[in-house]
């Protein structure tokens, strides 16, 4: 089984009826970078939290590295989250009194994991950060922030990463040096996102409208992507 | 903005809760201190004496307490809503008509406060004359009075008091960006109150030795000014708790770690010492003096002193309750997202409770320490000066009880607040 996430129609209820997902199977091979795109409630969030395991879904099945999602507890599912999800969020989510090098090792240390030293220096240099270890996340620019995120989730050496669109709050040069980045990984990561030129970078793109999905897309380009974005109100359940 | 601020009032009253709490208890007790004034305009000389005695010592640790806690509640009142003025201010209300908004409301809060304490401080007043009628120092015939000093001064003080930490809360939040602490400018408010505590415990076991129950003047001042001295400088001593403990903080592993590299909560250790050396101070004081009249002759108005000085403590107890709770409850709700990150990182609720926990054992061992220190300035030169001995002769069983009392009201308000902040999933806190 090379599917490191599969998601089995899961539906998504709010209390006060707003269904959110609403039947959505998918999965995700290993090593793959998939982009989930649709417009504003349309359920990408919503999809991202319940496969992550950050929010329990109402109906359906998730499974993450073979195993599947079951804990209900926050406790089990915290624990379930530590040992195969790595996450990035819009706004990074940086303890402001830790240091770069302490935000990095914090999931680990919080699992009661050893942090090797080494491997965490070496995965900072890689991404340019290797002279701003005891700095404070403040005093870095928002792409460097986004860079200490991005270590910090490759460090606990997940099953997956999980991208809440990582580029949201960024500028143009530092929104393609973060998305060039994620690409040259060669991890399993799913990224929400309603920006065609991030969602380009993916191996491919899985459409949502209204809590379904509305297709997808291979190899996207951002012309393609913005097309069909366009589009989707008056496409949905096409197939590409 | 005047409007905006009657509607934060009827919207959210429970923000206001603790300021309303401080300023109602506060008025109340100053208006029956200030009562015993107006009962004095009639009474002999004798008994108008003891009144304004009895009137001036009460009403002058109320004011200290009132302006120390209507002041801490508000600007923590105000801060929580940081949030509410930052839309504010995008919506186009300028820096002065928040400031406005923020003056109503303390004023319409003080207002309503004072007003609920007039029959609070009525029944207050009269229960003090008749305790001064029990032990004979004011004549049975001297009938209790509530008039106009009463008033002026509950309703002057109270609206002063909240008019005042109103504007220098406002100034604060006027100025955006980033709040710069004035480190120097405390430091340098601590070393004079240290001072002057130093200067009454000197002239405690000097001036006053042997001048018998009238010590206890000077050294209840010395103390009080001690405990505001260290209180102000509360961030220097929890990091030195902290250097001091770290070691043991951290065999709790993770939590550990995160405890000792937290924001530190300091304002939180302020009440707890205040407490601590208060309470310490005057209860072990009243013991040495106890023991020093015991079949001495003492001045009738020994027992008065006894009665007043266990009263005092009592206020200190409650307003320092409140104090501490409403700091715990703001700081602990202010931390929400920091909580909601962690939990993201991958930390149990457990875990996260279990930082804030350590974090209170630091400030509680801080404040309490802290208080110790302060009492000293009280006990060992009232010690010296009433019973020619620096340690005094008593059971440290009164200070486990005070630090006891610390301990539970730190515990008891950081878990519950923590619990309810750690209530509901991390994704949603995290963008509140």
């Amino acid at each position: 089984m090379t599917d490191v996430v599969r998601l089995e129609s899961l539906y998504k209820t709010y209390d006060g009826g707003v269904t959110a997902l609403d039947g959505v199977t998918a999965s995700f091979p290993a090593g793959s970078f998939t982009a989930v795109m649709g417009p504003s409630g349309s359920g990408k969030s919503t999809l991202l939290q319940c496969a992550a395991g950050l929010d329990r879904p109402t109906g359906g099945r998730v499974f993450i590295d073979g195993t599947e999602l079951t804990a209900t507890k926050d406790t089990a599912m915290t624990k379930f989250r530590r040992t195969r999800v790595s996450f990035v969020f819009q706004d990074y989510n940086l303890l402001p009194s830790l240091t770069v090098e302490q935000n990095v090792v914090l999931p680990l240390r919080l699992a009661g994991r050893r942090a090797d030293r080494h491997r965490v220096r070496e995965t900072l240099d890689r991404l340019g950060l290797g002279d701003r270890l005891g700095e404070l996340p403040e005093r870095l620019s928002g792409g460097q922030r986004q860079r200490v995120a991005i270590a910090r989730a490759l460090v606990a050496d997940p099953a997956v990463i999980f991208a809440d669109e990582p580029t949201g709050a960024l500028d143009l040069r530092s929104a393609r040096e973060v998305l060039a980045l994620l690409r040259s990984l060669q991890r399993t990561i799913i990224m929400v996102t309603h920006d065609p030129v991030a969602a380009s970078y993916a191996d491919s793109v899985l459409f949502l409208a209204d809590g379904r999905l509305a297709g997808s897309l291979r190899a996207p380009t951002a012309d393609a992507v913005a097309e069909r974005l366009a589009h989707l109100g008056d496409r949905v359940g096409v197939a590409a | 903005m005047i409007a905006v601020a009657l509607r934060n009032l009827r919207h959210r009253p429970g923000g206001f809760v603790a300021t309303f709490l401080s300023a109602l208890l506060g008025a109340a007790l100053i208006m029956a201190f200030a009562s015993l004034i107006d009962t004095a305009s009639g009474a002999d000389a004798a008994s108008n004496e003891s009144l304004v005695t009895t009137a001036s010592v009460g009403g002058g640790w109320c004011l200290v307490i009132v302006a120390f806690a209507v002041t801490s509640t508000l600007t923590l009142a105000v801060r929580q809503r940081e949030q509410q003025i930052t839309l504010l201010r995008s919506v186009g209300a300028t820096g002065p008509q928040v400031r406005r908004m923020i003056v109503g409301e303390a004023l319409a809060v003080a207002l309503l406060a004072a007003a609920v304490a007039v029959p609070v401080g009525w029944l207050l007043g009269r229960v003090l004359v008749n305790l001064l009628h029990n032990t004979g120092q004011v004549a049975s015939t001297v009938d209790p009075a509530f008039g106009p000093i009463a008033l002026g001064a509950g309703f002057g003080v109270t609206l002063l008091g909240s008019l005042v930490a109103a504007f220098a809360t406002a100034r604060r939040t006027g100025n955006q960006g980033r709040q710069r602490q004035r480190p120097l400018l405390r430091r340098i408010g601590a070393g004079l109150f240290l001072l002057i505590g130093a200067n009454c415990a000197v002239l405690t076991a000097t001036l006053m030795d042997g001048k018998g129950i009238d010590a206890m003047q000077t050294a209840g001042q010395a103390g009080i000014w001690a405990s505001i001295g260290l209180a102000l400088l509360a961030p220097e001593l929890l990091r030195l708790v902290t250097a001091v403990l770290g070691p043991v903080v951290r065999l709790f592993g993770a939590p550990g770690g995160l405890a000792l590299r937290g924001p530190r909560l300091s304002s939180a250790v302020m009440p707890v010492l205040l407490f601590t050396g208060i309470a310490t101070g005057t209860v072990y004081m009243q013991g040495i003096e106890d023991r020093a009249a015991a079949g001495q002759v003492e001045p009738d108005y020994a027992q008065d002193i006894q009665t007043l000085n266990y009263v005092v403590v009592g206020m200190i107890t409650v307003f320092v309750a409140i104090m501490l709770v409403n700091t715990l409850i703001a700081a602990t709700t202010h931390r929400r997202r920091e909580f909601a990150q962690h939990r993201l990182a991958g930390a149990t609720r457990g875990q996260v409770t279990a930082m804030v926990a350590l974090e209170g054992v630091l400030i509680t061992v801080t404040g309490v320490l802290g208080g110790l220190v302060a009492s000293l300035f009280t006990v060992l030169p009232f010690g010296s000066a009433r019973a020619d001995r620096l340690w005094p002769d008593a059971s440290p069983a009164a200070f486990a009880l005070v630090a006891a009392i610390a301990v539970v009201l730190t515990a008891s308000a950081l878990i519950q607040t923590t619990r309810r902040t750690l209530h509901g999933p991390a994704t949603a806190a995290v963008r509140a």
